[in-house]
């Protein structure tokens, strides 16, 4: 059963991708069996693919890590993560023999999306850092700019991989800042008014002079207070405990084995 | 039998087998026989409060003490003052306008004592501009168009209690702790029943003895230094004028017996210390020896009409500290409002940007 839809798959994919011939030179080490995008469900248009090949082309020649995209309408009874596994073996993605490179799967069956990494790939990678390129991508993917989700995602995977080999992959710690949210406007003002009410409110104190005394302390005769009694009574207790709140998320890379036993790591979502 | 009330809520306390401690069946605290049995002590030693003055202040004139004095009536708000024979009061310093002498002094009390005026109109005309000054939000126009010509220096009567007083204050406290294991936050409230007793003395808290004067200003102006005090000539109402009380000592002694037992309990919970909330539960207050005199404190009254509203500034004689209450510029106060909120908001927002840069927004 498994073999007969694996089969099926790869004459699926045979039909859709055409060998690529390009310079030997430059594509030593990559299988070069099929473009680097996989568009199934046909989201884009001709010369969108072909603008994106490109690009993905000059980043994954570059960087020696296979950057590919791949979009289904049909998952085939397939978990979103193994179709990617599955796509990204079959195609004979990724560079030299540890196959670095990543996949990012869309598939409109469900609304999912999923990167699947392979190799270098996983180390360059992690969860957290597949989650992020997943936030960035995800508002263009839900609006049907695929086009411009593909070249987001593009431009993080080349910036990801060049921050990988400076030794620190993109983790948990240290993502990249996103800009200051907007909300963060109106807050301000909110805090601004606020702050503006206080002082406008002691401004206007400074005009009111005439108010009661409570109290007679100013009439007290100096040294005439006296505590003769004085008790402390302890009447009972009360302990409540709270669960301490969970430490830090984990950091790095999750990784798991596809069918074909290829060690993959991955993460997706929905969009 | 006796019966315990839970001191946390309130329920009948049972006899638990178990721990072999009371215990409440509502909320399950649990306590010591003994303790309960003093909550119930403390709790029943609860007395009234008693405030009871000997008012009788002031005393007679003698013969021909006050012939060289004149009483004037103001024909619009009705305000009777004293002056001696040579000062030609024309104006009513409550309301400004005109008065008429209605003759020779008489009837009243004579005062115990009398604060002489230490500062001159000079000295009051200089508080003015110096409360007028700094205040961002008063209109231009009403520091500008002021005429603080009329500027009168009133003896004000006073009463003066002096007592001491006799407390029990009990205090329900809590005293908060609060550690942590590998898994859990833990804090703890411990329930105490305070209690204090002792004795305070007051000399000398002043009541307004005058309707003329508003007793909200006249508090303002406190605290006069009664060692300045002399006993009452009538020599010193000479160039002022006085006002008579027309609020008896009897009906001025709630006012003092507040401020007494307020600062008292305030006194008190002073000395409850150690403890993470206090809040006082019931108080018993009682005063012993207490006795009233009568007084005239100098003040200076100025008052000034602003858009049709009057507005009372009044000066502490002795001290020279200067109250009143002033008009707001409600445009002024929205514009700052406005150019507050943008300067404010935007250094929010700045301070937001450098947390953000920091990583830690």
């Amino acid at each position: 059963m498994k073999k007969k839809i694996s089969l099926l798959l790869l004459a699926l994919l045979l039909c859709l991708c055409a060998a690529v011939p390009a310079f030997a030179a430059e594509t030593d080490g990559f299988a070069d069996q099929y473009y680097r995008v996989v568009d199934m469900a046909d989201l884009l248009t001709d010369s969108e693919e072909t603008a994106l090949i490109q690009t993905l082309d000059e980043i994954s020649l570059r960087q020696h890590v296979d950057v590919t995209v791949a979009t289904t309408d049909d998952l085939a009874g397939y978990s979103v993560m193994e179709y990617a596994d599955l796509l990204y073996e079959q195609c004979g993605f990724g560079y030299g023999n540890s196959r670095d490179g990543l996949l990012l799967l869309i598939s409109t069956q469900d609304s999912d999306w999923y990167i699947s990494t392979c190799g270098y790939g996983i180390t360059a990678f992690t969860d957290a850092g597949i989650q992020y390129i997943g936030g960035q991508i995800r508002p263009e993917l839900s609006d049907g700019n695929f086009a411009g989700a593909f070249a987001t995602y593009a431009s993080l995977c080349d910036r990801f991989i060049s921050q990988a080999k400076s030794g620190e992959p993109y983790d948990n710690a240290n993502l990249p800042r996103q800009p200051l949210s907007m909300i963060w406007i109106p807050i301000a003002l909110v805090i601004g008014f606020v702050l503006a009410k206080i002082v406008v409110g002691v401004m206007k104190g400074q005009l009111k002079t005439v108010r009661y005394q409570a109290a007679a302390d100013s009439y007290v005769k100096s040294g005439s207070m006296d505590i003769t009694e004085s008790r402390d009574m302890f009447l009972y207790h009360t302990v409540t405990r709270t669960e301490k709140p969970e430490s830090d998320s984990s950091s790095g890379s999750s990784t798991h084995t596809s069918s074909s036993g290829t060690t993959h790591g991955g993460g997706g979502g929905k969009f | 039998m006796q019966e315990y009330k839970c001191p946390c809520c309130g329920g009948a306390i049972e006899f638990d087998s178990g721990s072999q401690k009371m215990k409440c069946p509502y909320c399950s605290t649990e306590f010591d026989m003994e303790t309960l049995a003093l909550y119930d002590a403390e709790l029943h030693s609860d007395a009234a409060d008693s405030m009871e003055w000997e008012t009788a202040a002031g005393c007679a004139w003698q013969e021909g003490e006050a012939d060289g004095l004149r009483t004037y009536v103001c024909n619009s708000c009705g305000g009777e003052i004293v002056g001696d024979e040579n000062t030609a009061a024309t104006a009513c310093p409550f309301c400004g306008n005109p008065v008429v002498m209605t003759g020779q002094f008489s009837g009243a009390l004579k005062p115990d004592l009398v604060i002489p005026f230490q500062l001159d109109k000079k000295a009051a005309k200089a508080a003015l501009m110096r409360h007028l000054s700094g205040k961002r939000l008063l209109p231009k126009i009403f520091k500008d168009q002021n005429h603080i010509d009329e500027i009168k220096g009133v003896y004000v009567p006073f009463w003066l209690f002096d007592t001491d007083v006799d407390a029990q204050v009990r205090y329900r406290a809590t005293r908060v702790r609060t550690w942590s294991d590998s898994r859990y936050d833990y804090t703890e409230t411990q329930y105490y029943l305070v209690h204090r007793g002792g004795s305070i003395g007051f000399s000398n808290v002043p009541v307004d003895g005058s309707t003329k004067m508003a007793d909200d200003l006249m508090e303002s102006i406190e605290p006069y230094n009664i060692a300045d005090a002399v006993d009452f000539q009538t020599a010193y109402l000479a160039g002022y004028m006085a006002d008579k009380y027309d609020v008896d000592a009897e009906q001025s002694v709630d006012r003092a017996n507040e401020r007494v037992k307020r600062s008292t309990e305030e006194a008190f919970a002073a000395t409850v210390q150690g403890y993470t909330t206090v809040q006082a539960d019931s108080s018993n207050i009682r005063l012993r020896g207490g006795k009233a005199k009568y007084a005239l404190y100098p003040v200076w009254i100025l008052h000034t009409t602003w858009q049709g509203k009057n507005y009372i500034f009044a000066m502490n004689g002795q001290t020279g500290k200067f109250v009143g209450d002033l008009p707001v510029d409600k445009s002024a106060a929205a514009k700052w409002t406005m150019g507050l909120t943008a300067a404010a908001g935007a250094a929010a927002y700045g301070v937001a940007w450098l947390l953000h840069l920091i990583g830690i927004l």
